[in-house]
């Protein structure tokens, strides 16, 4: 509530600034400005085709980035030679910039689809393969044993301890990878491209149209705020588990009187 | 038969000797309890009856068969009360009946009687984050009972607990094996305890290459209230006895003592 009101009071005053000019509105134009920008994009439909282009290319990223990362993830974390190699080729590149590879990809794939794709997979890739290698080396031994000696097999463990670890992992990187792959397809677009929200935000930069240029970003973050809040409660659904996304009405949990011996029984 | 015999086991990691020729038995439905200074060895030779350590020498055989690996006849409760925490209480007890063929619906009915038994009634849909430490060592020791053992391993198995919970879970623990006759070698740092819950009880040496040193019988009869019988005339001495023959052990560990 406090912050809702901070965000109407900076809308506030920022609308005031600029319509009394403190601030130059070429530069910082008025909230009001921005959202009759977003409004006329929304009403010609024109935005549309960007916005479906980029959100493709994020949700392909995303997915075979997933995909491919998990799977090297798993085949890391249980194959110790595969580890060797791909250990230290994914923390070099979770160390630097991923993003410099993107002019690259413009010379390998060309200025379509499939290099702003490419970005993006790499970049969740990444996130994923860590997610699931630390995932399964994090297993707790005693859960393992656990189950091992309660007659579980091979299977039983995998199915009861790795798998419901491994995705607890796995939902909290899917929360980072959510934002990645947007970012892989807006700066591929950025780089090099003839649709999407990259190119319109590119080409609003270089026609110095701060107003179309806040609108863009407006609706880039409205995307990427809509995805973190579904996938948050993806993940509060699934790691119900855990202490902290406790339901609320099981708190404080009071011990029951338990199986005290009656007096008479005792002496 | 014996429920659990060991013989000549030794144990080493590299070049330490961790156990050497330890021998012991416990027959059928017998309690006993396993004593000796901290780091002498105590849980690993648990972890050898138990089939997760395989030992460098020496034998060991669990009803007459020699043991390979965790068996279904043999429970397990250890100080770390790892329940899964991603099952509810009764998907936690009800797991070793899955395991053992019974459908979900069965294991969960039969799970829920478990937990009525340990106290729990009405706690089933509770996750191990939301049972205090207590509650969680009774899941724990429903699902290891649910299991239906006849040989019971138990390393410190309430060492976290405080000692109002504590006395109330061996009071359970007792009447439940004591009924359903199965051999329990319990392994612990408190005299008292192991001398109210078993049978014999038994002082391991200080290691290197730890060994059985003593064996006391404990005169007390089951069924018995593991409370009262600190009460009882022989109960002191007992404890006095089991001391010197533990503190004898723990001074070779180079701890100065007085008196």
């Amino acid at each position: 509530m406090t912050r809702l009101a901070a965000l109407v009071a900076l809308l506030v005053s920022w609308e005031l600034a600029s319509r009394a000019r403190w601030v130059d509105p070429f530069l910082l134009p008025a909230p009001s400005a921005v959202g009759s920008v977003l409004y006329e994009l929304a009403r010609t439909g024109h935005v549309w085709v960007h916005f479906r282009v980029t959100v493709w290319e994020a949700v392909a990223g995303l997915v075979l980035g997933t995909a491919v990362g998990a799977v090297l993830g798993l085949a890391s974390a249980t194959f110790r030679p595969l580890a060797e190699v791909v250990e230290p080729a994914m923390a070099l590149l979770n160390a630097v910039p991923r993003v410099i590879l993107a002019p690259l990809f413009v010379i390998w794939l060309g200025i379509g689809v499939a290099s702003k794709v490419a970005l993006s997979f790499l970049l969740v890739m990444v996130v994923m393969f860590f997610a699931t290698y630390t995932g399964v080396r994090e297993v707790d031994p005693r859960l393992v044993e656990r189950v091992r000696t309660l007659g579980g097999g091979r299977r039983d463990v995998v199915r009861e301890v790795y798998v419901p670890s491994v995705s607890a992992w796995v939902a909290s990187g899917l929360k980072v990878a959510v934002g990645f792959a947007f970012t892989g397809a807006v700066v591929g677009e950025f780089v090099a491209s003839s649709q999407g929200l990259g190119y319109l935000l590119s080409f609003a930069q270089s026609t110095y149209n701060a107003a179309l240029t806040l609108a863009l970003i407006a609706l880039v973050v409205a995307v990427i705020l809509l995805l973190f809040w579904g996938f948050g409660r993806l993940e509060r659904w699934w790691l119900r588990w855990k202490p902290e996304y406790r339901r609320r009405r099981r708190q404080p949990v009071p011990v029951p009187a338990g199986r005290l011996p009656e007096p008479a029984e005792q002496l | 038969m014996r429920a659990l015999q060991v013989c000549g086991l030794g144990v080493r990691y590299g070049q330490h000797r961790v156990l050497e020729e330890v021998d012991l038995e416990l027959a059928e439905g017998e309690f006993v309890g396993l004593v000796g200074p901290s780091g002498c060895g105590k849980s690993t030779l648990l972890r050898c009856a138990a089939g997760l350590l395989r030992p460098d020498r020496g034998q060991v055989t669990v009803f007459g068969r020699p043991i390979a690996g965790p068996s279904p006849e043999v429970g397990i409760l250890f100080q770390d009360d790892a329940l899964l925490p991603w099952r509810t209480a009764r998907e936690n007890v009800a797991l070793p009946l899955r395991l053992r063929g019974l459908s979900g619906r069965e294991a969960r009915q039969e799970a829920e009687v478990w937990l009525r038994r340990v106290g729990l009634e009405g706690y089933g849909d509770h996750y191990p984050a939301e049972l205090s430490g207590g509650m969680r060592k009774r899941v724990a020791l429903a699902q290891v009972l649910a299991a239906q053992p006849r040989l019971l391993l138990m390393d410190e198995p309430f060492a976290s607990v405080d000692a109002i919970v504590r006395h109330l879970l061996e009071v359970d623990l007792l009447r439940f094996v004591t009924e359903a006759g199965i051999a329990v070698l319990l392994v612990t740092h408190d005299l008292e305890e192991a001398i109210s819950l078993s049978d014999r009880v038994m002082v391991m040496s200080a290691g290197p290459a730890a060994r059985i040193v003593g064996v006391h019988a404990v005169p007390f009869r089951r069924p018995r209230d593991p409370v009262a019988v600190r009460a009882e005339p022989g109960f002191g001495p007992l404890v006095e006895a089991v001391w010197r023959a533990l503190r004898a052990e723990v001074a070779r560990m180079g701890w100065e003592l007085t008196a």
